[in-house]
């Protein structure tokens, strides 16, 4: 019925309402009297608009694959699931901004405006089907990032990470941009479709272009995934930017830029194209060199934030061997890891912002002898914290699970050896931090204050995936299996 | 007639110009400069591709693009480097060293 009344819009509702969201919020602010005043309306608005961008992605799940504007925009399940966990991201990284000290009372509603931009990024970059739109996807996500990451702005910290947010990202979206630009001429379009029919007559001084453009071109993905060679500004960005902006980067912008980078992958990488074995060795490299250098550095961090920011880079290391074998099990695998690590992330982080709110501070301290002090908060991070280092029950081990099976399938068993190892790195750090929680002796007799109770039913019900998932995966799995059908 | 090749190459240049201030300067506004100068690089090559090998209107469209995301990229970069100043009184970028491990 939706596609009578508007035609091909009826499924770009979910972008529609989102630049309204974002617009009217622009507007909203105007309205508010004081500088200090709670923004609870417009926290209340914001959630709802995005409530409903959820309903109109979840009716467009079923719909089939569909090019829009003159082929610019893909409309299909798996785009769609993305934009699914990217907008339940914003929506738990808008509720903790709500209630977090780390955001100023009176920028709390500028960081939903800037938040939904970066939405709106990431669901143009994960529904691209040509250069431009997958470009402008990339820079929409980029510049709003720039001004999130410098949100508290009277500190020297995150303005630091701002700046070098913004000059690392410049440099490799203008580095991607030129490879983009030679692509552009040796295969003489810019639409995704037509580029692959050019691909098997490249030969000469135009494929040793073509090679190198295709790498540069790589380089603006690998950067907003954060992948070995380009992930040094991820630390500081994330410890210097508020804790509510470090779990919106940590979800978001990453799960657009693994879904664009899926999408082409299975465009430009096929049977016979001289991209294919080069591109896979490339993947295969730099998925275990992530791996290892976010786990291994992330041994020896003090900061909790730090922590959790390399930590992510191990697991989108993780989730980049799915594209390695190029099959649909692989998408499938890459989708049910990016749902359960939605939920270990934003749980991880909402507790690291509430004591960090309470004792300024994000450093092992503030978690030692938690259980005595928040009994639910110390065992639900403890859960997540299994989770993250993929152990069973929890979900995160089903997440793993498939990533290894899908790898040991097509017989690559150096890198699921190399997960192997990293996997135990891993539990190491999260382990030693589960200890210190449980095991530590508290210092102050204070209890955990504030935690209120909306809070408390947040969290519980962010958890309950977490466990849910581990032991009844197959609904998820069935969702992601579905998306990842489409990808040709 | 001017050929594809000395765009090509007037291209290249502006690129590497701009990869080496960027690397080289210290100055974060010189920094600034050389990411436009990389942009415009690639802006262009889109629109010498577009004239002399595709003759389709993609490449000047994608310019036009690169223009406007251009500009908001240096006012984004600019306003973070005037609040940075304000904080450090120096726009140095060796002055940048608080994220640490």
């Amino acid at each position: 019925m939706i596609d009578q009344l508007f035609g091909f819009l009826g499924y770009y509702v979910p972008e529609i309402i989102s630049i309204v969201l974002m617009t009217t919020l622009l507007v909203a602010e105007a309205g508010v009297k004081d500088d200090h005043a709670p923004r609870t309306k417009i926290h209340v608005y914001t959630q709802l608009m995005l409530g409903i961008v959820l309903v109109c992605l979840l009716m467009n799940l079923g719909a089939k694959p569909l090019h829009i504007f003159y082929n610019a925009v893909t409309i299909d399940p798996f785009s769609t699931l993305v934009k699914i966990i990217m907008t339940l991201g914003t929506m738990g990284a808008v509720f903790l901004s709500h209630s977090s000290k780390d955001i100023y009372s009176n920028l709390k509603s500028e960081f939903s405006i800037m938040a939904v931009g970066v939405l709106i990024g990431g669901m143009l970059l994960a529904s691209a089907n040509n250069m431009l739109t997958l470009y402008l996807g990339i820079e929409t996500l980029s510049i709003l990032s720039y001004v999130l990451s410098s949100f508290k702005r009277d500190e020297s910290t995150s303005t630091e990470a701002g700046m070098k947010y913004a000059l690392y990202g410049g440099l490799s979206a203008g580095i991607a941009l030129f490879g983009i630009s030679h692509l552009y001429g040796v295969l003489g379009s810019i639409q995704f479709v037509d580029m692959v029919t050019k691909l098997p007559g490249i030969e000469g001084v135009n494929l040793a272009i073509l090679l190198i453009s295709f790498l540069m071109f790589f380089v603006g993905i690998g950067y907003k995934i954060s992948v070995f060679p380009f992930h040094m500004w991820t630390p500081d960005v994330y410890q210097g930017s508020p804790i509510p902006v470090t779990s919106f980067f940590a979800i978001v912008p990453k799960m657009a830029g693994i879904a664009s980078l899926v999408r082409v992958s299975f465009v430009f990488v096929q049977e016979g194209s001289p991209l294919a074995i080069s591109w896979i060795g490339l993947i295969l490299v730099i998925a275990a060199m992530t791996m290892t250098v976010g786990n291994v550095t992330a041994i020896g961090q003090t900061s909790v934030k730090r922590l959790l920011a390399f930590s992510s880079i191990g697991h989108v290391g993780m989730m980049i061997l799915g594209v390695v074998v190029m099959n649909e099990a692989g998408v499938q695998a890459i989708l049910f890891y990016g749902i359960v690590y939605l939920f270990m992330t934003l749980i991880a982080f909402y507790v690291t912002s509430h004591l960090s709110d309470m004792y300024g501070t994000d450093s092992y301290d503030v978690f030692r002898g938690l259980i005595y002090k928040h009994p639910v908060m110390a065992i639900i991070m403890a859960s997540v914290l299994f989770s993250l280092a993929g152990m069973p029950p929890f979900a995160g081990f089903i997440a793993k699970f498939n990533i290894f099976s899908v790898i040991i399938q097509k017989k690559h068993y150096g890198i699921a050896l190399v997960a192997a190892i990293n996997s135990v790195i891993a539990l190491y750090y999260y382990m030693k931090l589960a200890k210190t929680m449980i095991f530590g002796t508290p210092q102050g007799e204070e209890k955990v204050l504030g935690f209120t109770t909306l809070n408390q039913a947040v969290i519980i019900s962010l958890f309950i995936p977490v466990l849910f998932l581990g032991i009844f995966w197959d609904s998820a799995m069935a969702l992601a299996g579905n998306a990842a059908l489409f990808i040709k | 007639m001017i050929s594809l090749i000395s765009y090509l190459l007037i291209s290249l240049v502006l690129f590497i110009v701009g990869l080496v201030v960027m690397i080289s300067r210290k100055n974060i506004v010189a920094i600034l400069l050389g990411i436009e100068l990389i942009l415009n690089a690639a802006a262009l090559n889109f629109v010498a591709y577009s004239r002399f090998v595709t003759n389709n209107l993609d490449g000047h469209i994608f310019s036009l693009f690169i223009i406007v995301v251009a500009a908001a990229e240096a006012a984004v970069g600019l306003a973070i480097v005037i609040r940075f100043f304000q904080i450090k009184e120096t726009i140095h970028i060796d002055e940048a060293t608080q994220l640490r491990n």
